[in-house]
């Protein structure tokens, strides 16, 4: 093969820029794996506070841990030392398992005892009230009780400590087995922890995930225990792995696969070899595109871009099988390029619409595809021709090639068939049952499915509160938003009383407005009376009268203190519950309350309807569903205008009607089957299906392009029929290889895109032949 | 000469065989024992007495009625305990957070068992004395145990306990007095010291 020195050049230089630029990349390169950016973005506060949730709330960064495999004493023991072995993590906020720990309430928060318990709103300490207490006080240190309370006497002798903690418990309480949360059978011991990094850091939180493995370990008694932990930071930390892991193997195996198959078609390794710089440039440029405009590649993008990949290596490939003996590559790439581009033009206008879907992650999907097609088809263009050297070698003049071609061209095709297919197709989705768009928002994630409902399971036994009705009472200051919560308290306990409702829970329970904790203040008495009044109390009581001098500075303390903000309180076992309910963002508080059990949602918009109220009802079913159908629709409108705007590109390069018709058909029919078969199998569309659908009618475009660009000569025809028959094959491989794929997004693009591909192949070839011009 | 080999030997000259002293002491199921409870407390003026009757219904079965000077029914089922009072609502918690209670549960039911084996997987036995006036000392193995309860005393005749005492770290302690012994005089005021005679005399 004679080479020039300029092509040897080239080449040297083509793939010293690759090495440059692709090393850069690498060093820079971020995989994200926030599944948020594949998420719609909100536009009403409903959908707005419900991605919130979703992403910074703090209920995103709880995890749920189940225990199994032992009897359940053993379990209990180990959920309590499993927590006290991780009391001092730096990785999390709290790790609870419902023991009422007196320990658990750190000692500054002592005094406010009486700031927040609700015991001073109907008592007061005076002398009666304080002997009774007295009296139950020695009845229990003779009791079983005895020597657990008696630490706490000398300081609380009327346990406001404990009817706190007892009020503290989650309105619906887990059922509970000694001590500790269980499951509602008794077999798994269930406990929370909040950690402290959000759940879209992966790095974090794998770390933190990797600590309660270990400290499992310590903990647990030899045997079959084990720990399931659950939770949005497990779920982002196992996507990251998956799509990574999967990514590489699908690479591996689609480029392995892609050799074979370059090999068998052109029998030469130098095109294997010089076919894959427009490809390596292709990946890289769509890399670094992504990478400087975004900042992070999500392991999704990565994933499904090596797959379009696939369509990129077309380019070449068409270069490569139209080569001719006597034609230099440069003269076949000129007469290929207003085919060429013009296919290239059409699927990065369809991609292109994503940069305006509102979906961070679509948009790196579009910013990839569109770089890399472009790149692969101006590589092919300028700079792979001066590589190649004149063939000697026709690929269209295989007989097989003949063979095939004359039994398709003698298939009957009559015209109404097309007609036909598409009628059939339009009956399928308009009669079969079953909804045609996915609108529910957790089928939209990549994740499996039994691993949601794994988390909804263990949620729901730990009676985590209704995710579907909030009431949002938005204030400008803490002090407004308890106070207005107080203001409702005896409307949610009417309603409550009637039956609407099973239980509520806001901020204002665990935290009272300023006012109250003054309001209770001022009823403690003054140092003297209340020595005076113990003294009397202390009468017939046989309790020594000196022990309770903690008690009197406690009191002491507390008619000084401050009233208590959330702040303090964060790392009480509180905490994680007020975060949840209480939030604050900018320069305003959101407080939410929350319920259990909704029998009446009418009772509770008639509530938030109130004049006083100041409440917004959130049916959070109703936000997803509306977020994802907007934006389907926006999504929708784009795919339209880009629509047009592909035909418009085709009518002005073909410039004759039946042409462009005859280019459109294939591909408008293969969309309209593909739904067909995809809502007549009962698979509800989604986002990804989307995708799909777009990067199959850009293949079946490209296919039918070029076939009607054959259309005559017979040499021609049989060099197309070899290009296209490698393209779709490859293309078929790649995204056969991802319809294998664990994740369900990946493995619905590729089962759409195979179906896509193979009936693009079979219909461009019977649409666009004129029967009347082939030649035996 | 021959003769004073059949004196009647002192108690100093009699090994006192622990495990046949256990194994004496084992009662069946179901068994019930009046006790008098004394509560010692460094809150405490003079120390709080309750009389009533343990059942004992099997391992791990405990039920503690107190009679005078107010009612109140403890029951211990396995790991949970639920204590009610008259004129107040039942409480519930674990055994696990009162390891007094636990050390009274597990001491209490393998000694009427007369299952050493059980005591000695959370206890250490230290016997003294002999067949007619003995002790027994328990001590806790469990580090974490130890900080709570010190040790528990049991003192007997013959094949009866007569006290019952678990004493806690922190100068606090809990004696039941057992059988017969529940209905002994009690002088004012009550001291420890009087006990620990009353508990170890000859008699």
């Amino acid at each position: 093969m004679n080479r020039t020195k300029g092509a040897i050049a080239l080449l040297l230089a083509w793939i010293a820029v690759l090495a440059a630029v692709g090393w850069y990349v690498n060093r820079d390169l971020v995989v994200g794996a926030d599944l948020r950016l594949f998420l719609p973005s909100a536009t009403t506060p409903a959908q707005r506070l419900l991605l919130e949730e979703i992403g910074e709330g703090p209920a995103s960064r709880v995890l749920v841990i189940a225990m199994s495999g032992a009897p359940p004493e053993v379990l209990a023991d180990t959920s309590r030392a499993f927590v006290a072995a991780l009391a001092q993590s730096k990785s999390f906020r709290i790790v609870a398992n419902g023991e009422l720990s007196f320990d658990a309430i750190p000692d500054a928060l002592l005094p406010y005892r009486y700031l927040l318990s609700a015991t001073l709103d109907h008592d007061t300490l005076d002398a009666k009230y304080l002997h009774e207490q007295l009296q139950a006080r020695a009845r229990d240190l003779a009791s079983p009780a005895g020597a657990m309370l008696e630490p706490l006497l000398p300081r609380d002798p009327t346990l406001e400590i404990l009817k706190l903690l007892q009020s503290w418990q989650p309105v619906q309480e887990p059922n509970r087995q000694f001590d500790v949360w269980f499951d509602r059978q008794g077999k798994r011991a269930l406990l929370i922890a909040e950690t402290i990094a959000p759940a879209f850091d992966p790095d974090r939180q794998r770390a933190a995930l990797d600590e309660l493995q270990r400290t499992f370990k310590q903990v647990a008694p030899a045997g079959r225990m084990q720990l399931t932990v659950s939770g949005a930071g497990t779920f982002s930390v196992l996507m990251e792995g998956r799509t990574r892991g999967e990514a590489q193997a699908l690479g591996m195996a689609a480029t392995v696969g892609m050799i074979v198959l370059l090999l068998v078609a052109y029998r030469r390794v130098g095109h294997v070899i010089i076919s894959a710089l427009p490809l390596a440039s292709a990946g890289i440029a769509g890399l670094f595109a992504v990478s400087v405009l975004f900042g992070e590649v999500h392991g999704i993008t990565l994933a499904f871009g090596f797959t379009l990949i696939g369509v990129a290596q077309d380019y070449p490939m068409h270069l490569l099988s139209h080569q001719q003996p006597g034609r230099s590559p440069l003269h076949i790439v000129r007469e290929l390029w207003p085919t060429l581009a013009t296919g290239v033009a059409s699927t990065c206008i369809a991609y292109a619409t994503f940069l305006f879907s509102g979906v961070v992650g679509l948009a790196q999907l579009a910013c990839f595809t569109v770089t890399a097609l472009g790149v692969a088809g101006l590589t092919t263009r300028f700079l792979l021709p001066r590589l190649l050297a004149t063939s000697g070698r026709d690929y269209g003049q295989s007989p097989f090639l003949g063979r095939l071609w004359r039994g398709i061209a003698n298939l009957p095709a009559p015209r109404w068939a097309a007609a036909l297919l598409a009628a059939a197709s339009v009956a399928i989705v308009v009669f079969t049952p079953g909804p045609l768009w996915e609108n529910d928002l957790s089928k939209l994630t990549p994740l499996p499915r039994d691993l949601l409902e794994q988390d909804q399971e263990l949620r729901a036994q730990l009676g985590t509160p209704d995710l579907r009705y909030l009431l949002v009472i938005e204030a400008e200051s803490v002090a407004a938003a308890l106070a207005r919560l107080e203001n409702l308290d005896p409307k949610l306990q009417e309603i409550k009383s009637q039956g609407a409702i099973s239980g509520y829970d806001h901020a204002a329970r665990y935290l009272p407005t300023a006012q109250t904790q003054l309001a209770r203040q001022k009823k403690l008495p003054e140092a003297a009376a209340l020595q005076a009044t113990l003294q009397q109390a202390l009468q017939e009581t046989p309790f020594r009268v000196d022990v309770f001098e903690p008690f009197l500075q406690d009191v002491q303390q507390a008619r000084t203190l401050p009233p208590l903000m959330p702040d303090a309180l964060r790392n009480s076992p509180l905490g994680t519950s007020l975060d949840m309910l209480l939030t604050q963002r900018e320069n305003k508080i959101t407080a939410l309350v929350t319920f259990t059990g909704v029998n009446d949602p009418q009772a509770l918009q008639q509530l938030a309807n109130a004049a006083d109220s100041k409440a917004l009802l959130l049916d959070l079913k109703d936000a997803s569903e509306s977020l994802v159908a907007k934006q389907r629709t926006h999504l929708l409108w784009s795919l339209t205008v880009a629509a047009v705007l592909l035909i418009g590109v085709i009518a002005f390069a073909l410039r004759n009607r039946t042409r462009v018709l005859r280019v459109l058909t294939p591909m408008a029919l293969t969309t309209l089957l593909l739904v067909a078969a995809l809502h007549g199998a009962g698979v509800p569309m989604t986002l990804f299906h989307l995708i799909a659908l777009i990067l199959a009618a850009g293949l079946g475009l490209d296919y039918a392009l070029f076939f009607e660009h054959a259309a005559d000569d017979p040499s021609e025809q049989g060099r197309t029929l070899h290009a296209v028959l490698v393209c779709s094959i490859s293309t078929l491989m790649v995204f056969a290889l991802l319809a294998m794929s664990s994740l369900p997004v990946l493995r619905a693009i590729g089962v759409t895109v195979s179906m896509g591909v193979v009936l693009n192949f079979v219909l461009a070839l019977l649409l666009t032949r004129e029967r009347s011009a082939v030649h035996p | 000469m021959a003769i004073l080999a059949l004196l009647p030997t002192t108690a100093q000259c009699d090994a006192l065989d622990t495990q046949a002293l256990i194994r004496r002491l084992a009662k069946p199921a179901p068994a019930s024992i009046a006790f008098a409870e004394i509560r010692f407390s460094p809150l405490l003026q003079q120390p709080l007495v309750v009389t009533g009757d343990l059942g004992y219904n099997g391992p791990a079965v405990l039920d503690r009625h107190v009679t005078r000077p107010y009612r109140e029914d403890t029951e211990i089922r396995g790991e949970s305990v639920k204590v009610r009072r008259e004129g107040e609502p039942a409480r519930s918690f674990a055994l696990k957070r009162a390891p007094e209670l636990q050390g009274l549960l597990t001491a209490f039911t393998a000694l009427l068992a007369g299952n050493q084996a059980d005591i000695e997987k959370q206890f250490t036995i230290a016997a003294s004395g002999d067949e007619e006036i003995w002790r027994l000392v328990l001590t806790p193995v469990d580090v974490r145990v130890r900080k709570r309860v010190q040790q528990i005393e049991i003192d007997g005749r013959g094949s009866a306990p007569r006290c019952f005492a678990i004493v806690n770290s922190n100068e606090g302690a809990s004696v039941m007095l057992l059988g017969p012994a529940a209905q002994t005089e009690l002088p004012q005021p009550l001291t420890r010291e009087w006990i620990t005679r009353y508990c170890g005399a000859r008699q």
